[in-house]
């Protein structure tokens, strides 16, 4: 809401500095956004005096004149206008300023002559509608003075931020009383005196409303015999100041006590209304299937059942509240006016103009709410401003038609309920003074008041709208500021909670940074991973996404994980080591809401620390991914688990394995397969892994941790290497090693795989073929002595044998 | 008394090649020339017996007086080798204590996140619990039991995000579902209150949803911590002190609050809180606009219409309500200047923090 200083002075005795009433609105809860100074829009357009006026040389529609601004030598300004003479006092905007409509003057060449500036319109000058030649100024302008200043244009106007509670302060009355609530100043309501003549308006027109739920009330006002044309000056300008654009008398009139009271008001050319002998007949109803309308701006539009439209016999003249039709406007023909002064419902009208995309100044009020006792005093209003601007005569009555009329509302303020809730001491009479000046009718009873509240303000339909209003006359900041108590309470997080928690912080200490991407997926990802849903799920989608590639919820966190990986690759940044803790959704059909799980998921990618001054930078693989969850289930002291060969499409085959833990698969790790990679645009060698969170703190929930005891005697350690096929998985034999090692073996650690060469001609290679060599370090140890040769011979020899005989592993010598 | 005098000559030739060793190793070989098994003195040592018994006392003392002072040289020049031997390695070990370390990687957590855990941190301290609930919600949860009217601005499918339904239901709105991402976290209120009976303290942090098209100063997608206190005798005034004390933990003890009046459906008396800005510290800057305050959260007491919905009783009951959103708090606290730098994921970004 734009409010004039200059006209909001006319309604309340402001004596506070702007600056001061800003911060006073603020705090009682009206935001001013923003301070403009009007004269501003107008710096460097000055009064100046055409000295000479001579015709162009090569051009006969424009004219060369010198012009005395009063500094300096006289202007030469080539002008296309030619109701002016030598002698004539104008506007001119000198080189440097910029029009209202963003145009900003320069020195330019206008055929061959050079011109110095522009002489303006009022149009051109934002301060009327006539742009059919220059706005000549009267005999005693002063030259030299800024325009602005000479035109009374030096204003300042506050942009308000009215919150949607507020519907009352979307009209300079509703502001006014505002400011005089909140700084005690007086306020005043400015009136105009009305004349009626001839027929009254009930013998002329009639008004049914079909539903009072969309209409509570209509009213119609008849003025006959007027002449449109360009607004005075003073309509025109408060027009510009609220931040509207002057049309016609008419329409301005319409406008300004929209501005002024709060009520839209729209006015149709009566002729052109369909007319039953000689009474014009308006319905106020619902759209019917197929009903279409040319609105004022042009547009034909098909209605939407639940629009509301104001009807003739004819069909629909009207999309109620929110844009007149173009066939009853009123335009310079127009002779007698119908002026509508109605209230619709909040409902339609909010969905009527943003489907349509039309957001007028009269749909914004209608949305809020329109007090439905203002519309007879508004038609009045604005009926006595035509009659005065227009001409014509004014038909004695309104015709009302008031369906909806409710009665008062009363609402009961406890004062001790009111103080028990803010924490104040407040009396009954101080709280009753704050609410007077709001237009509240305030009555004691005992510690109570009896409020009856005002229908401009539907928002005070309770105790604590009241209890509101009282908190933020009084001041917030006068409210002492306390704390609750705290007897037998505890904050804490859920074991959930803090496992997550946990999980995060032990992938950063693996070295991996946080991503936070978007939870929206898109379904072209299925394709580019190669993801396939299994028959039950469905992909969750939006019904109204922005974009295509955000269409849909993520099923998975690989996509964001390598988006991220892609943007750090294109801009120079080769090592990537992410993790990201995020929800993924699915659904099903017959599912109202999806399943929400949250998974942990990684990409790692380049090398850990880049090329350093004494080491290579190793690039990252597989097994580098595998020692990140390595050191995840060891800090959770999730035993049990493995990495078991797996495929998936967006993996490379024989680099990928489904992590499992006690036989259940929760999560997979691979390097990215050269198709996906090169779908989302990354560099080959990312290892990925995702993993569900649900199921880690499931089995992490398992682990049971017991102290173990220090071995107190030294270890007999030996190594050994196995010749076996190339297919027998490092876990197997390991294992087979374990379980045949016997009671004093320890530990068994792998720590060396060889292979010869696959191109390595049969002299040098070392294995037969088919065969790789998997060295293990042993570890023996007694809790009761040291051992010796002796001890751990036998169970060495034997576990040997076993080994050769389940898994064909020979000893390599 | 020839023995001693080629004692004395061996002795002067042992002492001078010890001078003349120039490292341990040539030392050593010295002294195996000398004391060795083999050496010349060991040599004489051993000849002694065949001496005659009268001359074998002298010669015995003699020999002795002998190899002492070799061994007692030997030892000498040893120590002295030594050192400049230990002297010679320290020197060439020598670094450049200048150069890079290396460093083992430790990841970073993601400023949103470091965020949310301080806030988590402050509240927990006042005896708060966390709370999280689903982030594709119902309308029910997210506008109907939070006071929003069916016709609601916010309602529209230009400002929210709506999910397909397929449990076949038909949505309220024509165009729209009852099924939608949450466009703040205050359904968790709703979803506490359903389930928990007074005293309720809690924050629910997590990730909402508005169709705004990400720029500098907007993203589709943030993150919004939410409070919610229910208890008797709550008053605006508690919600004040709580929130100066969150301002103060979160932004440093020398930063003003303000409340200015403002409206919300779901909470009545509703406010907005400014904090002074860290950078003018109030007297209006570039970085605040001019103004001196930097808007952070809204917050209010619950409106009776929400308990309404939850079967709370507003007579018996009080309660208030805040909102913040983790990313305004990073960008004001590390003047991140646009808002799509959260969710791209560039390390030069995440290891900022």
């Amino acid at each position: 809401m734009r409010v004039s200083l200059t006209w909001l002075k006319e309604l309340v005795d402001i004596t506070l500095p702007v600056e001061q009433l800003c911060e006073r609105l603020d705090m009682t809860g009206t935001k001013v956004e923003a301070v403009h100074t009007r004269g501003e829009a107008l710096k460097g357009v000055v009064v100046g005096e055409v000295l000479t006026k001579e015709p162009h040389p090569d051009a006969d529609s424009l004219s060369y004149c010198s012009v005395d601004v009063g500094a300096g030598e006289p202007l030469r300004i080539v002008c296309g206008a030619t109701n002016f003479e030598a002698g004539d006092k104008v506007s001119v905007a000198c080189v440097g300023a910029t029009l209202p409509g963003g145009l900003t003057i320069k020195r330019a060449k206008l055929r061959g002559i050079v011109s110095e500036g522009m002489m303006c319109s009022a149009a051109e000058l934002g301060v009327g509608t006539d742009a059919s030649g220059l706005l000549v100024l009267p005999a005693e302008a002063p030259v030299g003075a800024p325009f602005a200043e000479y035109h009374g244009l030096a204003d300042s106007v506050l942009e308000l931020e009215v919150t949607p509670n507020r519907p009352d302060c979307l009209s300079m009355v509703g502001v006014a009383r505002e400011v005089a609530a909140v700084t005690g100043a007086t306020f005043r309501v400015s009136s105009s005196e009305l004349h009626e003549h001839g027929p009254t308006a009930s013998d002329q027109v009639s008004v049914r409303i079909e539903d009072a739920s969309l209409c509570p009330r209509y009213t119609a006002r008849v003025i006959r015999g007027i002449t449109v044309g360009p607004s005075p000056a003073w309509l025109a300008e408060r027009i510009v100041a609220a931040g509207g654009r002057p049309v016609n008398n008419v329409v301005d009139v319409t406008n300004y006590v929209m501005y002024e009271l709060g009520q839209p008001l729209h006015a149709f050319d009566l002729a052109t209304i369909a007319h039953k002998g000689r009474m014009a007949t308006l319905t106020v109803r619902l759209a019917r299937a197929n009903e279409r309308l040319r609105t004022l701006d042009g547009q034909d539009r098909n209605l939407a059942a639940d629009s509301v439209v104001i009807a003739d016999d004819s069909g629909p003249v009207a999309l109620a509240g929110v844009m007149g039709g173009e066939a009853t406007e009123v335009g310079d023909t127009t002779v007698d006016v119908l002026l509508e002064s109605a209230c619709f419902g909040t409902a339609s009208i909010g969905r009527t103009s943003r489907r349509l995309g039309l957001i007028s100044e009269s749909s914004l009020r209608f949305e809020r709410g329109v007090d439905p006792e203002l519309a007879a005093r508004a038609s009045a209003r604005a009926a006595a401003l035509i009659a005065e601007v227009a001409g014509g005569q004014v038909a004695p009555g309104v015709v009302d038609a008031y369906p909806g009329q409710r009665p008062p509302l009363t609402v009961r303020l406890r004062s001790a309920r009111a103080n028990a809730m803010l924490g104040t001491s407040l009396t009954a009479d101080e709280m009753a003074a704050f609410l007077r000046p709001l237009g509240v009718d305030v009555a004691p009873d005992g510690e109570d008041l009896r409020c009856r509240v005002p229908t401009f303000r539907p928002d005070l339909s309770r105790e604590v709208d009241l209890v509101e209003e009282v908190a933020r006359l009084y001041g917030l900041e006068n409210i002492p500021s306390t704390r609750p108590g705290g007897r037998g309470r505890v904050g804490e997080l859920t074991d959930v909670q803090r496992f997550r928690m946990k999980l995060g912080s032990v992938l950063r200490s693996s070295g991996l940074d946080e991503h936070v991407g978007y939870s929206f997926g898109d379904r072209a990802d299925l394709d580019r991973m190669g993801w396939e849903l299994a028959p039950d799920e469905v992909l969750v989608e939006l019904v109204n996404p922005m974009s295509a590639e955000q269409a849909a919820m993520r099923w998975s966190l690989v996509p964001s994980l390598l988006r991220a990986v892609s943007h750090n690759q294109r801009r120079g940044v080769p090592e990537v080591h992410l993790y990201e803790l995020g929800t993924v959704f699915i659904t099903a059909e017959g599912r109202k809401q999806p399943k929400e799980r949250l998974m942990a998921g990684g990409a790692l990618t380049g090398s850990w620390t880049g090329r350093g001054w004494d080491e290579p930078g190793r690039p990252l693989d597989f097994f580098d991914g595998k020692g990140v969850l390595e050191a995840v289930f060891g800090a959770l002291h999730v035993g049990g688990w493995s990495v078991r060969a797996s495929e998936y499409p967006w993996l490379q085959a024989g680099r990928t394995g489904d992590i499992v833990v006690g036989g259940d698969v929760v999560g997979w790790i691979g390097e990215v397969s050269a198709r996906s990679a090169s779908a989302f645009e990354v560099a080959p060698h990312v290892v990925l892994f995702e993993i569900s969170v649900p199921a880690l703190h499931k089995a992490a929930s398992r682990a049971q941790v017991t102290y173990a005891e220090i071995p107190r005697h030294p270890a007999y350690e030996l190594d050994v290497a196995f010749v076996v096929d190339q297919t027998l998985t490092a876990e197997r034999l390991g294992s087979g090693i374990r379980s045949a090692g016997g009671s004093l073996l320890e530990s068994v650690r792998l720590f060396d795989v060889y292979r010869d060469p696959s191109e390595a001609p049969d002299d040098i290679r070392k294995l037969p073929p088919g065969k790789k060599s998997v060295a293990f370090a042993l570890t023996y140890r007694s809790s009761e002595r040291t051992l010796s040769d002796g001890d751990v011979r036998p169970a060495y020899e034997k576990m040997l044998r076993k080994v050769a005989g389940a898994l064909g592993a020979e000893v390599r010598q | 008394m020839a023995i001693s005098e080629d004692l004395r000559f061996l002795e002067r030739e042992a002492l001078e090649a010890v001078l003349a060793a120039d490292s341990l190793d040539s030392l050593d070989a010295v002294r195996v020339a000398y004391l060795g098994k083999k050496g010349s003195l060991t040599a004489v040592l051993r000849g002694l017996a065949s001496l005659p018994p009268e001359v074998r006392p002298e010669a015995g003392r003699v020999s002795n007086e002998v190899r002492v002072r070799i061994e007692t040289s030997l030892e000498q020049r040893r120590r002295a080798l030594a050192s400049v031997e230990h002297e010679t390695r320290i020197a060439a070990e020598a670094v450049d204590v200048t150069l890079p370390g290396r460093a083992r990687p430790i990841g970073r957590q993601h400023v949103l996140h470091q965020i949310v855990e301080e806030i988590t941190g402050i509240f927990l301290g006042l005896g708060y619990r966390v709370a999280d609930g689903p982030e594709v919600e119902l309308d029910y949860y997210n506008f109907t039991a939070l006071n929003h009217p069916p016709d609601h601005p916010a309602r529209a499918l230009q400002d929210t995000f709506y999910v397909r339904d397929l449990s076949g239901d038909e949505a309220e709105v024509e165009g729209e579902s009852d099924v939608l991402l949450r466009t703040h976290t205050s359904p968790g209120q709703v979803h506490v209150m359903e389930t928990q009976k007074p005293p309720i303290y809690v924050i629910v942090p997590g990730k909402v949803y508005r169709r705004d098209i990400a720029d500098p100063s907007h993203l589709p997608q943030f993150t919004q911590v939410e409070g919610l206190v229910v208890d008797e005798g709550i008053t605006f005034g508690d919600l004040k002190g709580t929130l100066e004390h969150f301002v103060r933990g979160m932004f440093g003890p020398d930063r003003r609050v303000r409340l200015r009046p403002h409206f919300f459906p779901f909470t009545e008396p509703s406010a907005e809180v400014d904090i002074s800005c860290g950078i003018c510290g109030g007297t209006g800057c570039r970085s605040c606009g001019g103004e001196g305050w930097l808007e952070i959260l809204g917050c209010g007491m619950v409106d009776p219409n929400v308990f309404g919905h939850v079967g709370i009783d507003p007579e018996r009951y009080s309660g208030f309500a805040f909102g913040m959103g983790a990313e305004r708090i990073a960008a004001l606290k590390y003047g991140v200047p646009d808002l799509r730098l959260f969710v791209e994921g560039d390390t030069r970004f995440l290891h900022q923090f």
